[in-house]
């Protein structure tokens, strides 16, 4: 049976600490406890998280939904932010965790990979060179955020063209974003529209779209 | 606590809500009413964006389609328990929305992780679900699961005789209680009047007719493109009965149709839409390896072959997933899926080991009847009433229609007289036994509760009655008699020895 993984790539550079990362870690929990309601998300979903500052680590490994326990999640006081190398490091999981099926043998669902920041890569060399990797790999969809004032939406740009930003970094906000987030993972259950292929539910109010 | 809006309604009524969101759909936010009586959806596309005739649409959904459901006749008030119907249109901060009756509460969880939230019909029709996540006091029996595909079916020949179609059935917009063996068809706004209002969406994965995915890329004037209608309803609906008798999906079999997990999917729902159970296309048959362990035993389809749902139901998952799979005319009618259903349950017997999860199974006219789910022997003598009526005075002829006797086992009115139905037009006086089944004292018997005109057909031919409160033995080959009146069966009775 395909199962649908789902990458979530995190921030925890210095910049996120207090509040920020607090209300990620709220929203991320919001966001398993309501996708353990959703029957079509029980049955397919498999979720992994990357966090990234100076080091990048896979907190949790595709894991399915039901066994999914969230770890604390720390960030440094200060240092840069290496996006480039949670790219690698996502190319690297990719490979090894997803199933591309063969002739004889039903694979994975194409992944879904959310990216959140609140500044910029500071690895930019690496994020340049990782973009083509990332492209090459097959994904269903790739939405980019860009968290509060500082994060910079340019070089998200270069990997897909779902930017988003969030305004501001409290709780409320990041927790309408992971529902948000929730939204689209159960999407593929969903009734689909007409025209479109799958009708993605609209962002929440306090999420622009940068065009 | 969020602010009470008062509106008037379309029809002049007054309509109260909170000012705050409670849940969202693919097109609408819906908000409580302080009685909680009713919710009020409003389609997030402002009202002056909508299209003369979606609105036109809402109009004749809560207006002339409500009255001939709900109204005209004097079964209405039977239908309330079967949709959430939209009852007025209302307009607010330049959006238009619906009011719908509050779900009933048997449709949502009480209690256990899912404290709460709607019954979704998924939650019932897979296995993994069922067998990892779902508590054991939520999953109702295999009969009950009967009782809610008849009425899903009930539900769908009602909107087919009215000349709707639904357009997006699937598990998402149908809520189930198996404990009780009840459906509610929500989300009835999106109607298709054929010919005057098209359809907004293609329908809902695993439910969206192979002629509907074929033809979803062309655009919407080309003349090939099939679009949801009355025909796309009735391969939702068989895959919708085959998933909560059976578990699993009809059409997701082994074979790969493309690499590209997209593709693979378009052309298996689709163009190369093929039945997993094909009796000589083996090409989609499931691969064992494919699944998760706790879809099994339900995900294998050697292990519970569909024919373990009867007789009845067997040629009718024939015609829609064989014959009418590309050809939507030879699908089966929601009234035939209705009919078979009801007489299927005339069929099962209750499963003697008491840890069975199914509870109950169909008969497999063998002389050695065993649970298919659990694989338990029935042990004892087991009566089969073989039904047969008269199209003319005094020869009778077989029905192909039996009934399965349990202790304690009820007889009704639509077993007694083939002119009463079991359906939304059975009347309340018709509704009460007309008899029961025991076995007592090391036999069979049938007791007569209320039929004056009941007898036995004796070897020489004459009649002896079997008055009100009496009763009949059911041994090998009697006659009897259910009701002399005009429509009333004879039954032949046939006994299964273990």
């Amino acid at each position: 049976m395909r199962r649908l993984p789902v990458y979530i790539l995190i921030d925890t550079s210095g910049s996120m600490q207090g509040e920020p990362i607090e209300a990620v870690k709220v929203g991320l929990a919001d966001m398993v406890a309501t996708l353990r309601q959703d029957p079509y998300a029980l049955e397919t979903v498999c979720i992994s998280i990357i966090t990234y500052d100076r080091d990048v680590k896979q907190i949790v490994p595709l894991t399915p939904l039901e066994d999914l326990q969230l770890p604390e999640i720390t960030t440094p006081d200060s240092g840069p932010t290496h996006t480039g190398a949670a790219l690698e490091m996502l190319c690297q999981m990719y490979s090894k965790d997803v199933n591309r099926g063969s002739s004889e043998q039903k694979g994975d669902w194409m992944p879904l990979l959310f990216l959140l920041t609140d500044g910029k890569p500071s690895d930019i060399q690496v994020y340049n060179s990782a973009i083509p990797k990332v492209k090459q790999l097959a994904f269903t969809n790739i939405v980019a955020c860009a968290a509060g004032p500082k994060a910079e939406t340019e070089p998200l740009k270069k990997l897909t063209d779902n930017v988003y930003s969030l305004d501001t970094m409290d709780s409320s906000t990041f927790r309408k974003f992971f529902q948000w987030i929730s939204m689209q993972v159960q999407a593929g259950g969903k009734s689909m529209g007409i025209t479109d292929n799958i009708e993605l539910p609209q962002p929440p109010a306090e999420v622009n779209i940068v065009i | 606590m969020a602010q009470i809006i008062k509106i008037k309604a379309n029809d002049g009524s007054d309509v109260e809500f909170y000012d705050e969101m409670k849940a969202q759909g693919g097109m609408k936010d819906v908000y409580f009413s302080p009685s909680k009586q009713y919710v009020v959806a409003f389609y997030r596309k402002p009202l002056k964006e909508l299209k003369a005739s979606e609105k036109d649409r809402l109009q004749n959904i809560v207006g002339i389609y409500r009255e001939k459901i709900f109204s005209t006749n004097s079964d209405g008030s039977y239908w309330k328990n079967l949709f959430a119907w939209p009852e007025k249109t209302v307009e607010w901060n330049g959006k238009i929305g619906v009011v719908v009756p509050f779900y009933d509460k048997k449709f949502f969880f009480a209690g256990g992780p899912f404290d709460g939230k709607e019954k979704n019909g998924k939650w019932f029709a897979s296995a993994k679900l069922r067998n990892k996540f779902l508590p054991a006091d939520q999953k109702g029996t295999w009969l009950s699961h009967i009782h809610v595909c008849i009425k899903i079916a009930r539900a769908m020949r009602r909107l087919h005789a009215a000349g709707l179609a639904h357009s997006d059935l699937s598990y998402n917009n149908v809520l189930v209680d198996p404990v009780s063996g009840n459906a509610c068809i929500i989300d009835d706004d999106g109607l298709v009047v054929p010919g005057k209002y098209p359809p907004d969406v293609v329908g809902t994965p695993d439910f969206i007719a192979p002629e509907v995915m074929e033809t979803k890329g062309l655009s919407l004037d080309d003349p090939k493109r099939k679009l949801p209608s009355r025909l796309t309803d009735l391969h939702a609906l068989a895959v919708l009965i085959y998933m909560y008798l059976l578990y699993r999906h009809p059409l997701r079999g082994g074979k790969v149709w493309d690499l590209d997990p997209a593709k693979d999917e378009e052309m298996a729902m689709g163009a190369k839409a093929l039945f997993v159970e094909h009796p000589t296309d083996k090409t989609n048959r499931v691969k064992i390896n494919d699944l998760d362990k706790s879809q099994l035993p339900q995900g294998d389809p050697s292990k519970l072959p569909y024919t373990i749902c009867g007789p009845y139901l067997k040629p009718l998952f024939d015609r829609a997933f064989i014959d009418g799979l590309h050809n939507p005319s030879a699908r089966p009618t929601a009234q035939e899926w209705e009919d078979a259903l009801v007489k299927t349950t005339d069929l099962v017997q209750p499963c003697q080991n008491p840890q069975c999860e199914a509870h109950w199974f169909v008969f497999d006219n063998t002389t050695k009847p065993r649970c298919p789910f659990c694989g338990k022997e029935y042990k004892g003598q087991l009566p089969v009433l073989n039904f047969y009526y008269a199209p003319s005075h005094g020869r009778f002829m077989s029905e192909n229609y039996r009934l399965m006797v349990y202790d304690k086992q009820t007889l009704y009115m639509w077993h007694v007289n083939r002119n009463i139905g079991a359906n939304e037009k059975t009347s309340a006086e018709d509704k009460k036994p007309a008899g029961d089944f025991h076995f007592h004292n090391g036999q069979w018997i049938l007791i007569n509760r209320r039929i004056p005109d009941m007898y036995e057909i004796l070897a020489d031919g004459n009649k002896k009655q079997i008055s009100v409160g009496g009763f009949v033995p059911l041994t090998e080959g009697r006659k009897i008699l259910l009701s002399a009146k005009d429509g009333g069966r004879l039954v032949i009775v046939q006994l299964v020895n273990n």
